[in-house]
């Protein structure tokens, strides 16, 4: 840089420290004002019509009764939350649906799952993924994902995955099984 | 150099996408629908606005050498809130525009004013040209994404315009169909300034 002085140096940098910072501060303030306005926005957009897919004979709301259960904690010591959406029927909970995520070809995948009380799997649907259009994203089409109509969460899933997306058919497979996981592991707390 | 023209240069004069040819990668992947192209534009219009008053506010503060990192980051800021502010109220646009949204941040009309313009002159002035060439592009977004809704699902803003037995041109939806309207556009644009300027030499 020629002709720069330690003078210019020093206010170059005390200048874009400044911003940074002032840049910082402004949209941890932005981030803090609309995070629990863009949760209810997802669960609106992106989990309720999932949850409406895999549920279904209930006489409330399950998006207005969910719960957030605790089911451990990452690696700095965070609580992982999930939020259980239950169905009922004169008050009583005879299935719920849950998130189960799973790592696909492209990235995470999300799987509503819907689990009854006697432990079978009701249905499930994919709420997000990155798969790859027209391959790995068949795995989000009804002949995939009905597969998993009836099945026990006893036993191990068996299903036929989707020809040329076999990751994408194991992301699916991951995300149900950590979903049925978690039923198994709090069951009380669930229903 | 008025208040008036620094505003209304933005929608026919220099025009980003048509003009300026600036700022094409949304042009081109966002207007598959007319709804899609105003809520581009009008991300892109909150971006500019605020980073052309506050790098022109900060335009004597700034020391030359880091300009261009200083407004990078100011116009990263920007983004961020707009893309946090659209996912909070208007998560389905949010969604629709997927990853354009952030890519504002690289949209060369933005910095290009920032540099060109912004930090030469007062903030009151920065604020109508910004405010002016986004709404330029806003329009031009919205033009091009009519077009493209049009022809290609026979809607205009989610309303049916063709008549039933239409057959909507999927191509005109598809990357190549963006290329095909945007030149059909820019075309006769060229025409009717050409038109102008005979006629403003005839005189």
């Amino acid at each position: 840089m020629g002709g720069a002085t330690v003078r210019d140096i020093i206010r170059m940098i005390v200048v874009l420290t400044l911003i940074g910072a002032a840049s910082g501060l402004s949209l941890s303030l932005t981030h803090r004002v609309t995070k629990e306005r863009i949760e209810v926005q997802i669960i609106k957009f992106v989990q309720e019509p999932a949850v409406k897919e895999v549920l279904t004979g209930y006489d409330n709301d399950p998006i207005l009764d969910r719960k957030t259960i605790v089911v451990g904690t990452d690696e700095r010591g965070n609580a992982i939350e999930l939020i259980i959406f239950p169905a009922k029927k004169q008050g009583e909970t005879f299935a719920v649906a849950l998130e189960g995520k799973g790592k696909g070809f492209g990235g995470s995948i999300g799987v509503m799952v819907g689990v009854g009380k006697d432990g079978t799997l009701l249905d499930i649907s994919i709420t997000s993924h990155s798969e790859t259009p027209g391959v790995g994203s068949r795995v989000t089409e009804a002949s995939f994902t009905d597969e998993f109509k009836d099945l026990s969460i006893e036993e191990e899933l068996e299903v036929d995955g989707v020809s040329g997306a076999t990751y994408s058919s194991k992301g699916v497979m991951g995300a149900v099984n950590q979903a049925i996981g978690y039923v198994a592991k709090f069951r009380e707390e669930i229903f | 150099m008025s208040l008036r023209h620094e505003f209304t240069k933005g929608f026919w004069e220099i025009v980003p996408p048509f003009r300026l040819v600036l700022g094409l990668c949304p042009t081109l992947a966002v207007t598959t629908s007319a709804i899609n192209g105003i809520a581009m534009g009008l991300a892109t219009t909150f971006v500019l606005i605020f980073s052309n008053l506050l790098v022109s506010l900060l335009r004597r503060f700034i020391p030359i050498q880091v300009r261009i990192a200083s407004f990078i980051v100011i116009i990263a800021s920007f983004v961020v809130m707009a893309e946090l502010l659209m996912q909070a109220y208007f998560y389905p646009l949010y969604k629709a525009l997927g990853i354009f949204v952030p890519l504002i941040v690289v949209n060369c009309i933005i910095l290009g004013r920032a540099e060109a313009f912004a930090s030469k002159n007062n903030p009151i002035i920065s604020l109508a040209d910004g405010l002016g060439i986004g709404l330029g592009f806003t329009i031009s977004l919205f033009v091009l994404g009519c077009i493209r809704e049009l022809l290609g699902s026979g809607t205009i803003l989610g309303f049916q315009c063709m008549w039933s037995s239409f057959e909507p041109f999927s191509f005109m939806l598809k990357p190549p169909g963006a290329f095909v309207a945007l030149g059909i556009l820019l075309a006769l644009m060229n025409l009717i300034s050409q038109y102008q300027a005979k006629k403003g030499g005839a005189k």
